[in-house]
């Protein structure tokens, strides 16, 4: 089994460090840097081996100290005693973990290489991953089990029976999800649980934190008692595993390639999202246009997206618009409410940078032009002309920022209504700079996605990625919009400077697009 | 009337040569592309040979400038007259078909058209052209994201016929198409050919003994015909192979 494990693990490493060299060759300043023998250079090999090796590390230490961190926290705010809740939230938290988190039952790169293309012993290379993830349970539970528990109060007896609890529910639930497949003849995938186990989830998550809350908490000596208990079935359930014999047929149903490569990054992370992509095509063939050339293409195009497109625009206004009519009459129930949200209104309009970046379809939009319709396109020398390339880009703008103007009109609008319903301003102008921002910042949004996407795709013909730009550049527009949700500034200065910014964006980012687009807007070779 | 067709076609397009001068292509520090130094002429089918990796779809990139050379030239010389190669010149059928996935077959054609229709010569209706490469009646208004791979393949090939470049490139493009559409496949190509410069690249010696009438190697970064002269086909084969394998005088 040692040997399994060793093979295993030499195969996980060298892909986790291969992956990291290719993740470097895709930064734009490193890669130049790289020697063009990259897989080769030992130098290399040795940085991606120590970060990859860190990582490991991290897997065993960082995840269980962040939980048990944040279960002493927890203890801290509950009526019940410390100690207890500590032990209290740990019976039930880890019943969770138990069926959420059984690690054989996760679907996994490493064990699509290994079982599927390696073709591994699926015996062998399963208990042997199983026993070193247990063993990082252990190590990693014991650790922490023992800096926070005796923090948070609990006896060095509870802080020693974690490690053992965790552990012992872990096999008893794998065990359990083996003899179910084996009798129902079917496998399951833990991250995509059935709404049962989502129903569980939520009722021990309830269990763990209602009652320490109110002052009842398991005392210590019943974790204990339980620990103990569990120990038996626990072995019996641990026989079991080691008896079970049918892994090769769980793994041939839970690992095929297209959900492997759905979930998990690599080179074949686009044909999986092209896939994806694809099925959301709507064949609805009363949609036609009465439109000729790229005009035409476009409303097709727009048309047959109609499900991730127009649709999902007019959910978002639908729901804005419910959202302020609740408000708007929430605020003539409770005067009492109305200064407060008056202030809101003047001082967190930042807070919709982040809103009205998330309901763009600026970004979902362009992915679905690529997949389902640049991707093939692009290989035609036509459709590469610099006229046609425009064409197309300004026809697709027009669309793209329509769309968007439906929820955002409703935004606008309703902001201003609840300036007025919440008692409204001294300064007129802050209704008209609310209407004006919000609509700019949609506009902006349109424009971004749009120019980005034409100046930096960076999928190749076989849907491989070339170029970590785009990717660092969507990052860093979400990292801004969503450090803004911190700043509380004055409505109209804030509104109009970003209003300004927007437009002045806008503008020169169209220009640029003209401009670079008829070279930039390619397939990477 | 095909041969009609034919006449008409050859008087509108006079003869056509492709010079690749000089090429050459490298990537980082790897020449895939040493010097290539070639003439295709219209009326020949050319059966682009190579072994995996030679840089058979690289010299294709190359010539459809998908790819910037490192150096050398492409031109076209036609009736003794040199000018440089257009985008309209080319047209390129890649291997895995690229079609547009959200549109029906029709709706493509009919996009294709329009956004060419000042290239077009003598066009057909959509359901002719349809009938041409035998797609059927109540296939042409499906999505073409639930075609099948030959049907996405022959749409590709399709729209190259429409538009009717002078120089066609064809990456492995029979390899999907069961016996019979590759048959009627190979027909619509040699009847092309006259006035066409058709390169066509693959891995299948005998498909590129069966429809071409010169095979170029592509070996080592450069590009050699091998002349049949008056051998057999099997001491043609060994001529092939052994070329291929980069060994002695071809």
């Amino acid at each position: 089994m040692l040997e399994a494990f060793a093979i295993s693990f030499r195969l996980r490493n060298t892909y986790k460090t291969n992956g990291i060299i290719w993740s470097l060759k895709g930064i734009p300043l490193v890669k130049r840097l790289l020697p063009a023998s990259l897989y080769a250079s030992r130098g290399l090999k040795l940085f991606a081996n120590i970060l990859s090796g860190m990582w490991e590390l991290c897997s065993v230490f960082l995840g269980k100290a962040l939980y048990l961190l944040a279960i002493y926290t927890l203890a801290q705010g509950m009526r019940a005693a410390s100690g207890d809740s500590y032990a209290h939230m740990l019976l039930f938290l880890t019943l969770i973990g138990g069926f959420l988190n059984t690690q054989i039952f996760d679907p996994t790169k490493d064990k699509f290489y290994a079982i599927c293309i390696m073709r591994m012993d699926a015996k062998r290379y399963t208990l042997a991953n199983y026993f070193y993830f247990l063993l990082k349970m252990l190590i990693g539970f014991l650790a922490f089990s023992l800096l926070f528990g005796s923090l948070a109060g609990a006896s060095l007896v509870t802080c020693l029976a974690v490690p053992v609890y965790v552990v012992a529910v872990k096999i008893l639930f794998t065990a359990k999800s083996l003899a179910d497949c084996e009798k129902l003849d079917k496998t399951f995938n833990e991250n995509k649980p059935t709404l049962m186990k989502y129903a569980c989830a939520a009722l021990f998550f309830l269990a763990a934190m209602a009652p320490p809350y109110l002052g009842y908490a398991c005392s210590e000596r019943v974790f204990w008692i339980v620990t103990a208990v569990l120990l038996v079935p626990a072995a019996f359930a641990l026989r079991y595993i080691l008896r079970f014999e049918a892994y090769r047929p769980i793994y041939k149903a839970l690992l095929r390639p297209e959900s492997i490569l759905a979930n998990y990054g690599g080179d074949s992370e686009g044909a999986a999202q092209q896939l994806a992509m694809q099925k959301r095509i709507t064949a609805d063939f009363t949609q036609t246009s009465n439109k000729s050339g790229y005009p035409y293409f476009n409303e097709l195009f727009m048309k047959r997206h109609a499900k991730i497109l127009t649709r999902a625009a007019k959910r978002i206004a639908f729901i804005a618009a419910l959202f302020f009519a609740a408000s708007a009459v929430a605020l003539y129930m409770f005067p009492g409410a109305r200064a407060d949200v008056n202030m809101l209104l003047l001082t967190y309009l930042p807070y919709f940078l982040f809103v009205m970046y998330l309901i763009n379809c600026g970004k979902t939009v362009t992915q679905a032009m690529f997949m389902n319709c640049d991707h093939s396109m692009l290989t035609y020398r036509f459709y590469r002309q610099p006229k046609a390339i425009l064409a197309l880009f300004v026809e697709r703008l027009k669309y793209v920022i329509a769309i968007n103007l439906l929820p955002a009109g409703v935004i606008a609008l309703g902001l201003p209504l609840l300036l007025y319903a919440s008692g409204g301003t001294a300064e007129p102008l802050n209704y008209v700079v609310l209407f004006v921002s919000i609509i700019a910042m949609s506009v902006f949004f349109s424009v971004h996605h749009m120019v980005m996407y034409y100046l930096l795709q960076p999928y190749n013909v076989n849907l491989e990625s070339k170029s970590a730009t785009y990717g660092i550049v969507n990052w860093i527009t979400y990292i801004v919009c969503y450090s803004a949700i911190r700043f509380q500034l004055p409505t109209l200065l804030f509104g109009s400077a970003i209003s300004a910014f927007c437009i002045l964006y806008a503008i020169v980012a169209f220009i640029l697009a003209y401009r670079l687009a008829p070279k930039t807007f390619k397939l990477r070779n | 009337m095909q041969a009609q067709e034919t006449v008409a076609q050859d008087a509108r397009r006079r003869h056509m040569k492709l010079l690749v001068e000089h090429v050459s292509k490298s990537f980082d520090k790897k020449a895939v592309l040493k010097d290539v130094d070639f003439t295709f002429e219209s009326g020949k089918i050319y059966g682009l040979l190579g072994r995996n990796g030679a840089g058979k779809t690289t010299l294709f990139n190359c010539i459809n400038e998908d790819l910037p050379v490192s150096g050398g030239t492409f031109a076209i010389e036609e009736d003794g007259v040199r000018r440089a190669v257009r985008a309209a010149d080319i047209g390129y059928v890649l291997s895995t078909p690229v079609v547009p996935e959200f549109l029906t077959g029709r709706e493509f054609l009919k996009f294709f058209i329009d956004i060419n229709k000042d290239r077009i010569k003598d066009g057909k209706t959509i359901d002719a052209y349809f009938d041409l490469v035998g797609i059927e009646p109540e296939d042409r208004d499906r999505l073409i994201k639930d075609y099948s791979h030959g049907m996405k393949n022959k749409m590709q090939m399709l729209v190259n016929f429409i538009a009717d470049p002078g120089i066609l490139l064809l990456d492995e493009p029979l390899t999907s198409f069961d016996v019979v559409v590759a048959d009627e496949m190979k027909q619509l190509l040699r009847h092309r050919k006259d006035e066409h410069i058709i390169i066509f690249s693959t891995h299948i010696m005998e498909l590129a003994l069966d429809l071409c009438d010169e095979i170029v190697i592509l070996n080592g970064g450069v590009l050699q015909a091998i002349d049949k002269a008056d051998m057999d086909n099997a001491a043609f084969k060994d001529r092939i192979i052994s070329a291929l394998r980069g060994e002695g005088d071809a």
